[in-house]
């Protein structure tokens, strides 16, 4: 009888994400859409706002995060539907898991690389002739569209994580257990900010969020991003595949 | 030829409910087991905690005299795909077999093949919009072409017609004669399954009710057809499972085999001697369990 490897099965786990295309595709459209959208609503604002100047006044969307939350269920997705049928193919969860974040982290380098490519081009076009921008955001770009692509793609890794976390958290503890997980989170984050903003005040507050460099920002992602990786292990040995 | 899993007082509770109690049993590798029992009886949680799915409140299981859960070492060499399996929603079988195929090493593309010709299953419809004998089919598939040195199938008939369960059955004993390895059969359809099987273990609330060989239990029990007086002259103080009136001639299922002399007996009292099916003695072994356990309660 042949040998399998850890590494041929955790390729084996990886692979098993891409078997439908469903983790590249459906984001891609939302993607594609999404900016779609933005520029339609950009070259119709320069329609009608005549004496817009829009060298001084760019148009800026919000419109680049979509495909984030489009992530962020397929992610779920992974959690609720590939995670049973990998175990009919016997993987430990252990396997499972270092394939499926291999492949989240394939997917994040995929949007990352995709954001840049966007920012670039409204660059390039100078915001497609008529300064609207939807990915070339200011701060985002501020330190070069390297460190954008970095900002992107941990976004993106995040967000995928914590809609897997979730969907796993749901199957360790049942859906009432879950939401008062979920609640008690919030509530923590929110004694968190009380106390800040008592000590420092709103401004302080923002004062610090906005003195954030992009590349500060991907730091503070990490860390919420490697509690999350840490938390799904912890759910997923003893999370409960039907 | 060895043990290739062993379970030693093994108990798996949900909340207050016992899915499984006390169970010791083990299952000699490269043979054939029957895993029978009533709906609840704990059997699609025994091969749960035996595939390393779910994990025991007590007790302990050895596959290969390894503990299975998270074991990359043992779980690779099993495969026990649920007869409620979910898959991706988007996957077309041919999805399914090649995530199969890159997860079992021995996996045989060519049986496969000849197995998704048998069925006549369709390889270009989504599983979510295959029948329900369809999808058990695919189970199946998956289940004979891994070849896992331990496979269960947890109620594989379950969808497919008579025809489609016939050519199961031939296909895994062709295959097993080929490639020997431990199968575990899990199955309401006792006699359906009965030429395959070469273990029995019953379960039956959570706790193994009998744990033998399918000869063995068969001779556990003989059916008598004659006159009352007769059948009780033969069979004397032995427990007796079923009775049936047939007309003037009873036809009564006793537990015990009968001797050589009680044979030439029953042959010169013009009683007719029966086998009894594996089905009937499950059910009535079950049965009398059951009706233990309540006087016990009740005491």
């Amino acid at each position: 009888m042949a040998k399998a490897s850890t590494l041929s099965r955790t390729y084996a786990a990886f692979r098993l994400q891409f078997l439908t295309p469903n983790l590249v595709i459906v984001p891609g459209i939302v993607f594609v859409f999404g900016w779609a959208v933005a520029l339609g609503i950009f070259f119709w604002v320069d329609g009608v706002a005549t004496d817009r100047d829009p060298v001084a006044e760019p148009m800026f969307a919000g419109g680049s995060q979509a495909p984030l939350w489009c992530l962020a269920f397929m992610a779920a997705y992974v959690g609720s539907h590939t995670f049973p049928f990998s175990q009919a193919l016997s993987f430990s969860r252990k396997v499972f898991l270092a394939g499926t974040l291999a492949a989240f982290a394939a997917v994040s380098v995929g949007f990352g690389v995709a954001f840049v490519l966007a920012a670039w081009t409204e660059e390039l076009t100078n915001g497609f002739g008529i300064h609207g921008y939807n990915f070339a955001i200011p701060y985002l770009t501020s330190q070069g569209l390297g460190v954008t692509g970095f900002v992107a793609a941990a976004a993106c890794w995040f967000v995928m994580l914590l809609g897997f976390t979730i969907v796993m958290l749901y199957k360790r503890l049942g859906l009432t257990n879950t939401w008062l997980v979920i609640i008690a989170v919030i509530v923590v984050i929110l004694a968190a900010v009380l106390l800040t903003v008592t000590n420092v005040g709103w401004s302080g507050l923002w004062g610090w969020f906005g003195g954030l460099t992009p590349m500060a920002l991907l730091g503070w992602l990490m860390v919420p991003a490697v509690v999350l990786t840490l938390a799904s292990y912890a759910l997923i040995r003893r999370a409960s595949p039907v | 030829m060895g043990t290739a899993i062993e379970v030693k007082n093994l108990s798996r509770r949900h909340r207050s409910v016992a899915a499984l109690d006390d169970v010791t049993v083990s299952f000699e590798a490269n043979t054939i087991h029957g895993l029978l029992g009533r709906n609840g009886a704990g059997k699609t949680s025994l091969m749960s905690i035996i595939a390393g799915q779910d994990w025991p409140s007590e007790g302990e299981v050895r596959v290969f005299g390894q503990r299975p859960h998270e074991n990359e070492a043992v779980l690779p060499r099993m495969c026990f795909v649920r007869e409620d399996q979910k898959y991706m929603d988007d996957a077309k079988p041919g999805h399914v077999f090649t995530a199969a195929s890159l997860a079992y090493p021995n996996w045989d593309a060519d049986l496969a093949q000849r197995l998704i010709e048998d069925f006549h299953l369709p390889m270009k419809t989504k599983i979510n919009k295959l029948s329900r004998g369809q999808r058990s089919a695919v189970a199946v598939i998956i289940g004979l072409a891994c070849r896992a040195n331990i496979t269960f199938f947890d109620e594989p008939y379950i969808g497919l017609d008579a025809a489609a369960r016939q050519l199961f059955y031939d296909r895994l004993l062709e295959d097993y004669a080929e490639n020997p390895r431990t199968i575990v059969v899990s199955s309401h359809l006792i006699d359906e399954i009965a030429p395959l099987i070469e273990h029995i273990v019953l379960l039956d609330r959570g706790r193994v009710l009998v744990d033998e060989s399918a000869d063995e239990l068969r001779e556990r029990a003989v059916t008598l057809i004659g006159r009352w007086d007769h059948v009780q002259d033969v069979i004397g103080g032995r427990e007796i499972l079923r009775r049936e009136e047939l007309g003037r001639l009873v036809r009564v299922t006793v537990l015990g085999g009968l001797g050589a002399d009680e044979q030439a007996r029953a042959r010169e009292l013009d009683l007719d001697i029966a086998p009894v099916s594996l089905q009937q003695l499950v059910v009535h072994l079950s049965a009398r369990q059951g009706a233990t356990l309540e006087t016990a309660k009740e005491a």
